[in-house]
């Protein structure tokens, strides 16, 4: 994967004019990027290419792991696409990223947008630190606590809204809001990511434009629509892109709250690879289920950088 | 470029700089650590046993090296702890290492496992209690013959059960006491079960709901099936097993004993099966019983020692778990889980297995031997976070402490019904239980939705069932 | 961005007007929303310094009435804290600086440097991230295993020093500063070389910082490819270590579980409240070229 070899025709750098060596210039520049890009390429390479490249191989196999592989053909994947627990699968794993990587994004560069306006350095601080908090626990032990917050008899959340009148809710136990609940839990630990990367986004915007854009009120909006935003596009950009990656991978949330259920509500692409590799032993399938998720996700992050051509403003 | 950034500049140079040095330092300083070369005796062909995390903690582990080297000088042991929260992660952990070439000789496994191990990875014991019979006689009298059937398969002995639970009914006494209700009596049926439910509902506010379950194969529907009469699957014996009944225990044990559990056609649409679900679905209506939650029920200990649900199924490895959760001996109690055809109950239990591509199977037989004997189980379950599979364990002194009253129930929930057996666990076990975990959820999230999600479980159950696994 | 700067400056005169009426309300925003975020967090903590008595009381109770650490000394007697937070920080530590080495420098060669086959490469990089890590554990115990590396420190280090995510950023990052100041560099005669490390690396700290702190939050956390690639309790890291607290069959109690993940989650706030430093100062980078 270098690019050493590539004795191509000099080509212009940024400004033919400005350099007064080219061919120097780009054999620097060459050698340069090659060694800049050599330890994440050779470690991609060795620990997720081959490694992807052995589960595409798998998905064309039957393999128990305690038997030698069997070659499949495509039957595992024929086998995956009529079954219907996979097709649920991959519509909430669908439905989730939409509502969660819209939720996250919104909550998450409000906040950061609010943030940035005036206020006292060690306020703050406080806040930014409690936004970004939930980030610090693992998804799994908080998942555990979250399990009982909402749980529909003796949970706080359905003692708080109680308070207000609202009777209990089966939070996690009723297919219509399983799915809903999980999506609430997933945000209320991701969002503070984007905020995170909105902060530093915000902090690379020059200063007088974000004073002025923060400022409050209807002008304060449109100011944030025209002026700070298409500052904040190339973040934007990452927030959206590591989001929907990141949410169409969701495993422990519906793991530890619903374990998929009720039914299959709240079941998820990656928790249907995992029971179909580590508890059905079933890996030649689990990993063409695999494969499937891996082309959505290509097929939808490309999707966004094409549209990206059109929003993104790099300065 | 003012002054003040060039030294801010410079600043934050030599701090990476620093922080750089200083990771080179530390690299180098822990590189033992890193490369796991300070461990002592590592790949040294040591015989390797791999035990479920939560349950071997790091005193116990010491505590069965330890002694396993007094016994056993000459054989080099390793423990792993696999740090699984369940079994699934469990087996992701094995299964790894199996399709690695690096293996444990040994396994921890519990019921859901033992017939796929046995199936498809395990070595029968059969020629090794042949063997050294005589110096089991003592194990196998102090162990119920149901909890040594459930480790068999097809005619074979796969595991030396340590530890069972069986699902009982724990009170909590303080409800118990608040609806005027008496403890009930060993043969209680299931229509005295619904009526101390409603007495407790009655007598107590909101938050409180009388009766609390976890949608899981152990101690979800299962119980409920078993005392209806019926089975998931349904249920036979496979022949064989005689040599082991005939030279171990006495004919009114032998009855009826056979070469393990067979579970082969579905019939979840079976009446049985269907009136069982009506009647949670009923409890629930009538908001006697809370729906089921996924999972493994880690909340279970605190709902219940708060006083915030009245009744739940769950066996000895309770009582350990109530009293760490700070109640008080007098404060619950256990009694048998209610007749209602039948009052049969159900149970699992656990031990090792010895995976085929073992090198080291005589050693591993003796680690088996070692770690059913009772000096070792009474140094491991000193907390009571599991019923030990021997009875003679099974004492007033150990519940002093810890309660309950009628500690006795745990072992003797075996003994009272003899029919009592294992949860269903052929070798395609986990697609089963994720079928029955499924449409039980569905099937009780609404009214009126028992009897097409139980038709869909069938048609599923048939079709997990077909596969070979 | 100069171009930016006479327009904000006057719409900053504009609304100065209005501006008395807006501090209030934000703050008073921003303290509910803070709340609700911390709410689950402060409960967590709450929990682990009551008796497992008072664990699940409704109105829950904040302030325990008679708190008590002997959580906390539950979980220090049960597991080896020190042992497990060594590894942890060793692992940690060293996979946050080995990203934020990888992520910069890969990052700049994507956003600034021309070189062929740049754009399936960033694929490449890009696609890392979209295989969801269940799939390859397999394979990539096998590629470990022909390494020595399964059951070792190194094993999950290694593996991890390359980051999708943090090169995308640092590219993100690269990208979004102002190109002039490297065209004015070329023309004072810098090479590439010069050009990285005098006038685009210093204002990196930023992003490098959100790199190290997103890297340490999520490794310090991780459980999955720790429990499938470590196998000796020695190498174990704390979120292994704190399943043991759950005890058989989920008997643990409540607090001391809770406390564990109060003590394993110290750490990580340390880094973040270190780390807002270098993100706050990102400013200062912007100074630069005004």
């Amino acid at each position: 994967m270098t690019n050493t070899q590539t004795v191509s025709p000099a080509r212009p750098l940024t400004r033919p004019v400005a350099a007064p060596r080219p061919s120097r210039r780009d054999r620097g520049t060459r050698l340069l990027a090659t060694l800049f890009l050599a330890p994440t390429v050779v470690g991609i390479v060795v620990f997720t290419v081959v490694p992807i490249v052995g589960s595409v191989v798998l998905s064309l196999f039957h393999w128990n792991v305690i038997d030698s592989p069997s070659f499949a053909g495509t039957a595992n994947y024929r086998e995956v696409f009529t079954d219907s627990t996979v097709r649920v699968s991959f519509l909430n794993t669908l439905v989730f990223m939409v509502f969660a990587v819209a939720a996250q994004l919104l909550i998450a560069l409000s906040l950061a947008l609010t943030l940035n306006g005036r206020m006292p350095t060690w306020l703050r601080s406080v806040f930014r630190s409690a936004f970004f908090f939930p980030l610090v626990l693992s998804a799994a032990s908080i998942s555990v606590v979250m399990k009982y917050l909402f749980n529909q008899d003796f949970g706080v959340v359905n003692w708080l809204i109680g308070l207000v009148g609202i009777s209990p809710v089966p939070w996690l136990t009723s297919e219509h809001a399983a799915l809903a609940t999980v999506i609430i839990v997933y945000v209320w630990q991701q969002f503070g990511f984007s905020f995170l990367l909105f902060i530093g986004g915000l902090n690379n915007i020059p200063k007088e434009v974000h004073e002025a854009a923060s400022l409050d009120g209807a002008t304060g909006l449109r100011k944030h629509l025209h002026v700070t935003l298409p500052l904040l596009s190339p973040t934007l950009l990452v927030a959206t892109v590591v989001g929907v990656i990141n949410a169409l991978q969701v495993f422990e949330q519906p793991y530890v709250l619903t374990n998929g259920g009720p039914g299959d509500s709240t079941r998820t692409v990656v928790m249907v690879i995992y029971e179909t590799a580590f508890e059905q032993l079933r890996f030649g399938e689990a990993s063409a289920v695999g494969v499937l998720l891996f082309v959505l996700i290509m097929a939808v992050t490309a999707l966004q950088f094409r549209l990206s051509r059109r929003f993104v403003h790099y300065q | 470029m003012t002054d003040s950034n060039l030294t801010r500049r410079t600043l934050l140079r030599y701090g990476a700089y620093g922080a750089g040095a200083a990771a080179l330092a530390g690299t180098a300083a822990s590189w033992d650590r890193l490369t796991g070369s300070d461990i002592p005796g590592r790949d040294d062909g040591s015989l390797t046993v791999a035990t479920l995390g939560p349950a071997y903690g790091p005193e116990a582990i010491r505590t069965l090296t330890e002694g396993f080297r007094n016994v056993h000088p000459d054989i080099k042991l390793r423990i792993n702890a696999v740090q699984a929260v369940d079994w699934s992660d469990f087996f992701a952990k094995i299964l790894t290492q199996i399709a690695a070439g690096t293996a444990p000789d040994l396994v921890y496994v519990a019921t859901e496992g033992v017939q796929l191990f046995a199936k498809s990875l395990g070595v029968p014991l059969d020629h090794y209690v042949r063997r050294d019979a005589a110096e089991l006689k003592e194990y196998f009298a102090d162990v119920h013959p149901s909890l040594v059937e459930s480790m068999m398969y097809e005619g074979r002995l796969y595991q030396l059960p340590v530890e069972f639970n069986a699902a009982d009914m724990y009170l909590n006494r303080q409800v118990l006491q608040r609806a005027g209700a008496d403890f009930p009596a060993p043969d209680w049926t299931r229509d005295d079960f619904t009526a101390l439910l409603r007495g407790m509902k009655k007598s107590s506010g909101s938050q409180f709901t009388p009766y609390f379950w976890t949608n899981r194969l152990w101690g979800g529907v299962v119980p409920w099936l078993f005392a209806g009469g019926t089975n998931l699957l349904t249920e036979s014996k496979a022949p064989g097993g005689a040599w082991l009944w005939d030279s171990f225990y006495p004919a009114a044990e032998r009855e009826g004993r056979g070469g393990g559990f067979r579970w082969t056609t579905p019939q979840a649409t079976d009446d049985r099966v269907e009136e069982a679900y009506d009647y949670l679905a009923s409890l629930i209506q009538e908001g006697l019983c809370t729906r089921p939650e996924g999972g493994n029920g880690q909340n279970l200990v605190g709902v219940f020692s708060t006083g915030r649900v009245g009744v739940t199924p769950a066996g000895g490895f309770w009582a350990g778990g109530l009293h760490l959760a700070g109640m008080k001996a007098d404060a619950f109690d256990v009694q048998y889980f209610p007749r209602w055809r039948t009052q049969r109950h159900q149970f699992g239990a656990a031990g090792y297995a010895l995976l085929r591509t073992s090198r080291k199977q005589d050693e591993a037989w003796e680690f088996i031997k070692y770690a059913a004997r009772r000096d070792t189980l009474m140094r491991l379950f000193d907390t009571n976070q599991t019923t030990p599979a021997r009875r003679s364990m099974l004492t007033a002194g150990r519940y002093e402490e810890s309660g309950p009253r009628h500690w006795q129930v745990f072992y003797d929930t075996l003994d009272k019904f003899p029919d009592t057996g294992p949860i269903p666990a052929p070798p395609q076990v986990a697609e089963v239980t994720e079928v029955l975990l499924k449409y039980t959820g569905t099937a009780l999230a609404s009214p009126r939705s028992v009897r097409p999600a139980l038709r869909r479980m069938q048609g599923d159950l048939e079709k997990a069932m077909e596969r070979d696994v | 961005m100069s171009r930016v700067s006479p327009l904000s400056q006057a719409s900053l005169s504009l609304s100065r007007a209005r501006y008395s009426l807006g501090p209030w309300a934000r703050i008073v925003a921003l303290a509910v929303c803070a709340l609700l975020t911390l709410g689950p967090v402060i409960w967590t903590v709450s929990t682990s310094l009551r008796t497992p008595a008072q664990s699940f009381d409704l109105p829950p109770k904040i302030i325990p009435t008679h708190p008590t650490t002997e959580a906390y000394r539950g979980v220090f007697d049960q597991i080896d804290v020190w042992l497990l937070a060594l590894n942890s920080t060793l692992v940690t530590a060293l996979i946050a600086v080995g990203q934020m080495v990888t992520a910069g420098l890969a990052g700049y060669a994507f956003a600034r440097l021309e070189f062929r086959f740049k754009k399936p490469l960033f694929g490449l990089v890009l696609a890392t991230m979209m295989v969801p890590l269940q799939v390859t554990i397999v394979p990539v115990f096998l590629v470990l295993k022909s390494m020595g590396l399964t059951d070792t420190l190194l094993g999950l280090i290694v593996p991890a020093f390359p980051t999708a995510f943090g090169t995308f950023l640092m590219r993100q990052y690269f990208l979004g500063m102002p190109k002039d100041l490297g065209e004015a560099a070329m023309l004072d005669g810098a090479g590439p070389w010069r050009i990285f490390r005098s006038v685009y690396a210093p204002l990196a700290a930023p992003g490098l910082a959100i790199v190290g702190v997103l890297a340490f939050n999520y490794h310090w956390n991780e459980f999955f490819r720790p429990l499938i690639l470590e196998t000796s309790g020695q190498n174990y890291t704390l979120p292994l270590g704190l399943v043991s607290l759950q005890g058989n069959l989920g008997t643990g109690s409540i607090s001391v579980v809770l406390a564990g993940v109060v003590l394993s989650m110290l750490p990580a706030v340390a880094v973040f409240v270190v780390g807002q430093r270098p993100l706050r100062e990102g400013i200062t980078s912007a100074g630069v070229n005004r």
